[in-house]
């Protein structure tokens, strides 16, 4: 059932993104309707107006849902299960082009010619301006000069039309002829295009790791992949022709020689080395303009022209030839591409870094599996599961080891016929090591109840110390006086920056990190309960001193309960914050948690995996807040209404 | 007028949800990662801006603290060479299907230790006590893919382990503290740090025995190196010629350590354990038919390979080349 629906989750998504449109106008018409029934009975702030209303948080997930499913290519994925396929195809022929649309003015806007003669004539300027004065003879001198002149002129042979070969302008015409034939099959495709067998065997969009399929599956992807062939040969073709007329030849030859010449002969002052690798640093600089410009293409303005008419339109075309898969691919494909890289064709761009719903809840799935040996969980960890805890674990975890050192006696010794008969101290030491079996009890166990049991311990101790303190800064003058300097130095210190600390000071178990946490926990406890015990109003606790009430029972009867919202409202920002820090209190030492999982995910970028802990994090702290939510309901019905 | 409309669909997306576009960097710059604290002889042509001379372009430099963020920023498009990745992110962005290819080697060097905690007794002779202790390894790096490698040579069943994943600084605090029996470090400092309370579970002489040893590689966007083939060139020749024009004078190092961020004697300490091979080399040994490249990325990408993953070995020689090398 699983692997089913994982092989068809382009068709799952399709039902639940339909689902998802279909609830979010069911809502949106509903709650339109429930507003206009109760506009008249209600004032305009009056809580009551927020009572209720589950079809307004209907409609906000499935906003939400619809935006992730949109942003994230999955309704594309949805809906146009080839789509991405025959982009690919197209991506294929964009990158056929690629090596002659960057020298075009296509994508940038001049030429590589025109950027290589403006910037190496500029930088020929330079060079002669700052032609050392005693490093070469006078002689050597003009010949660096002339060979500057050379490369000058050699630049402007290249991009003057009268000086272009016969040759090279046939090579460009074939090259022109070919693109204009991939613009003509563009425009009227060839029938019968056909997917071939290997290319439909191959695993549908998203289904495995290359993500998209390479070999196209339909027949407009079939032609485009066969004319990127075309096109890439044609690239080569240009990437072979050289723009050099018998006349620029000899010019190189001759500058060649020239700087070989000069390289090899310093003919003044060969013992002052500072001159000599002047010297050279300076031929160095002129050889590299004139290799770049040996090497180079310039052409003459009108030749590029045209070529970039050639493949322009070319380009245009295919953009049409797209016809519907255009139209998706603007509607389907937002803020990214599908490119075509070396081996396989990749979402680059929200697709890449926000992944599909369905992947991601595939993803959780795989985690989930409590099946560990078989791929289940991760880092040979469980999601969340349930283990059989030995008792002795616990009783280990209490006592420690070095209380029994200090029991009389000794630890037993190996016999003389070479048995080892264990003493009581020896039996003592196994119990405190947890050696000995006393049983077992079922326990959570995995990568959330770990994070859940460091939060939950953080809090614990978090209210159970923050709230008195709290309490009592705010009814007396020297908790206030005493304790406000050491809380409200600590306090806006962010939780990373202890985490050096706590790593040497508790080392790497769960003590650590829970003690963390406990800090966050504990300021926002104290603040919370300081404030709560701080509004309490004058007159109720003036009420009840005059009734005769001592200050025991002002604290438990009046103070109290009137600082409660405070308290729980610190309580739920609180446990906000430690799933916040929780991340980083796994980083210091990460062998489990949630934390732990994005940690490492993180290395390898694998945004499924991380979007999976940040959803866990986000549903764990929903699900909290809506516990404390009910309690509050029912804790401290009088809030508000006081 | 599609693609126009495209365009403004995503832009204004992209800045809704980055809060601005990116933008498109000027054809006439290349933008290059380095990481600090790691120092390279090339450091010297980057401040003299031999690179821009050779280039004739502008080339700038940004740093970066880890290997993996080199690969989002290529991803971004904010970066176009990124000068001496690390062979482990190199390897997992390839699996993640990035776009990137390997065009030379920057720098060889030996493989990270693994350090056991002084007093244990565990040596590389009954390195199978280390079966049920605790190791501090920072998960997904070189000193991981070292970490197993050095267990699959000593026959240690890493399965019987807990392995904690630590940063390098902090798996070096947690040895000194005793809270790890053993923890695999990177980096200069931590490793001086972790050796003070331990020792290298094996020998430079015995990782070299057993062909264990990593190497950082120069890695590039597809897209670059097949727009800007000549610009990738000079960009290694000139990083070639640095290299073979280093003497590890005083003056060399000074300019190094100033531009790595790392005192003198520091930079020196690093740099006498690593090795440049000439682009000569590199073609030789690396990047030939059966070169040390493809089969190094091979096992790594075996060990870091998450279940279900494509067939890493059959396609990751196709993003390593040493074309460029010329």
């Amino acid at each position: 059932m699983l692997d089913w629906l994982s092989d068809n989750r382009a068709l799952v998504a399709a039902v639940i993104i339909l689902c998802l449109v279909s609830s979010f106008f069911a809502s949106i018409f509903y709650g339109l309707k429930q507003t206009r029934l109760r506009e008249k009975d209600q004032v305009f702030g009056d809580p009551e107006r927020t009572v209720g209303g589950w079809f307004w948080a209907v409609c906000g997930v499935s906003t939400l849902l619809l935006v992730w499913f949109y942003f994230s290519w999955g309704s594309a994925r949805a809906f146009f299960p080839q789509a991405a396929n025959e982009l690919c195809q197209v991506a294929k022929l964009h990158e056929a082009v690629s090596p002659v649309t960057s020298s075009l003015a296509i994508e940038s806007r001049y030429s590589k010619s025109k950027t290589l003669l403006v910037r190496n004539s500029r930088q020929l300027d330079e060079l002669q301006a700052r032609l050392p004065a005693n490093v070469f003879s006078p002689a050597d001198a003009a010949r660096v000069t002339l060979v500057m002149q050379n490369t000058q002129q050699l630049i402007s042979m290249m991009a003057t039309p009268d000086f272009v070969d016969q040759k090279t302008i046939a090579e460009i015409q074939a090259i022109k002829a070919g693109y204009a034939a991939i613009t003509n099959e563009l425009a009227n495709p060839k029938l019968g295009w056909t997917a071939a067998a290997d290319a439909l065997a191959q695993p549908s969009w998203g289904i495995t790791e290359p993500e998209i399929p390479l070999l196209p599956v339909s027949a407009k992807g079939a032609m485009y992949d066969a004319l990127a062939r075309d096109a890439a040969a044609i690239s080569k073709d240009y990437l072979k022709i050289r723009n050099l007329a018998p006349a620029a030849k000899a010019l190189i030859a001759e500058t060649k020689a020239m700087i070989a010449a000069l390289k090899k002969s310093p003919s003044t002052d060969d013992g002052d080395p500072q001159i000599v690798k002047e010297r050279a640093d300076y031929m160095k600089a002129v050889d590299r303009i004139f290799k770049r410009i040996d090497d180079g293409k310039i052409f003459p303005a009108e030749v590029m022209a045209e070529m970039q008419v050639a493949v322009q339109t070319m380009l245009d075309q295919a953009e049409r030839s797209k016809g519907s898969l255009g139209i998706v691919e603007m509607l389907f494909f937002p803020a990214g591409d599908i490119v075509k890289s070396r081996t396989q064709c990749t979402e680059q761009g929200p697709g890449r870094w926000l992944p599909k719903p369905t992947d991601v809840v595939a993803t959780f799935f795989a985690l989930a599996n409590p099946d560990v040996e078989n791929g289940g969980g991760y880092k040979g960890t469980t999601l969340l599961w349930w283990k059989w805890l030995p008792i002795s674990d616990v009783v280990s975890f209490v006592i420690p080891d070095a209380l029994i050192d200090f029991l009389p006696g000794d630890y037993g010794r190996l016999n003389d016929d070479g048995r080892f008969e264990p003493n009581y101290k020896d039996w003592m030491l196994a119990l405190a090591q947890g050696d000995v079996y006393l049983g077992a009890v079922p326990m959570l166990d995995g990568h959330i109840w770990d994070s859940l049991f460091r939060v939950l311990v953080a809090m614990f101790f978090g209210v159970l110390l923050g709230v008195p303190l709290g309490i009592y800064m705010g009814v007396s003058r020297f908790c206030k006086s005493f304790f406000d300097p050491m809380i409200e130095l600590y306090r806006p210190v962010p939780p990373l920056a202890w985490a050096p600390l706590i790593l040497t000071i508790f080392g790497i178990q769960d003590d650590g990190k829970i003690f963390l946490l406990f800090m966050v926990a504990f300021a926002i406890m104290v603040i919370s309960a300081r404030t709560g015990a701080t509004g309490a109003q004058l007159s109720k606790i003036r009420a009840s001193h005059s009734l005769g009430a001592n200050d025991r029972q002002i604290l438990r009867y009046v103070i109290l309960p009137n600082a409660l919202p405070e308290i729980m409202t610190g309580i739920r920002i609180s446990i906000g914050v430690c799933w916040g820090t929780l991340v980083a209190a796994e980083m210091l030492a990460g062998t489990t948690g949630v934390g732990f999982i994005e940690n490492v995910a993180r290395t390898v970028s694998d945004y499924e995996l991380i979007w999976v802990t940040i959803l866990i994090m986000g549903s764990l702290g929903l699900i909290f807040d809506l516990m404390m939510r009910w309690v509050i309901g029912r804790l401290i019905p009088w809030r508000g209404k006081g | 007028m599609k693609k126009t409309t495209k365009n403004i669909v995503s832009a204004s997306v992209a800045a809704v949800m980055m809060g601005g576009a990116s933008l498109a960097h000027a054809a006439d710059s290349v933008n290059v990662a380095f990481f600090l604290e790691w120092a390279t002889p090339n450091q010297i042509a980057k401040v003299d801006k031999t690179y821009d001379d050779a280039m004739g372009v502008d080339v700038k430099w940004t740093n970066f603290s880890t290997g993996v963020q080199m690969t989002e920023a290529m991803l971004a498009g904010d970066i176009d060479i990124a000068y001496s990745q690390g062979l482990a992110p190199f390897v997992t962005a390839v699996q993640q299907g990035a776009p990137i290819k390997m065009v030379s080697v920057a720098v060889i060097y030996e493989a990270n230790d693994c350090f056991v905690k002084n007093g244990l007794g565990i040596n590389s002779s009954n390195a199978s006590e280390l079966e049920g202790k605790t190791v501090a390894v920072p998960l997904n790096t070189m000193a991981d893919f070292a970490f197993r490698k050095y267990m699959q040579v000593l026959n240690v069943d890493t399965s019987t382990m807990k392995i904690v994943d630590q940063a390098p600084a902090d798996g070096a605090v947690s040895l000194a503290e005793g809270s790890v029996d053993m923890a695999c470090i990177f980096g200069g400092d931590s490793a001086k740090k972790a050796g003070e309370v331990g020792a290298p579970i094996m020998s430079s002489q015995q990782k070299r025995d057993a062909g264990i040893g990593s190497f950082d590689v120069v890695s590039v966007t597809e897209k670059f190196a097949t727009e800007n083939p000549g610009l990738l060139r000079t960009f290694l020749e000139v990083t070639h010629e640095s290299n073979a024009s280093w003497t590890a004078s005083d003056a060399q190092l000074k300019k190094v350590a100033a531009d790595a961020g790392m005192d003198v004697s520091t930079t020196k300490n690093q740099m006498s354990g690593f090795i440049f091979p000439t682009a000569a080399e590199q073609k030789e040994q690396f990047f030939g038919s059966d070169g040390v490249a493809v089969a190094a990325a091979e096992s790594l990408g075996l060990v870091f390979k998450k279940a279900g993953a494509w067939n890493v070995d059959q396609k990751i020689g196709k993003v390593i080349t040493g074309e460029y090398l010329d």
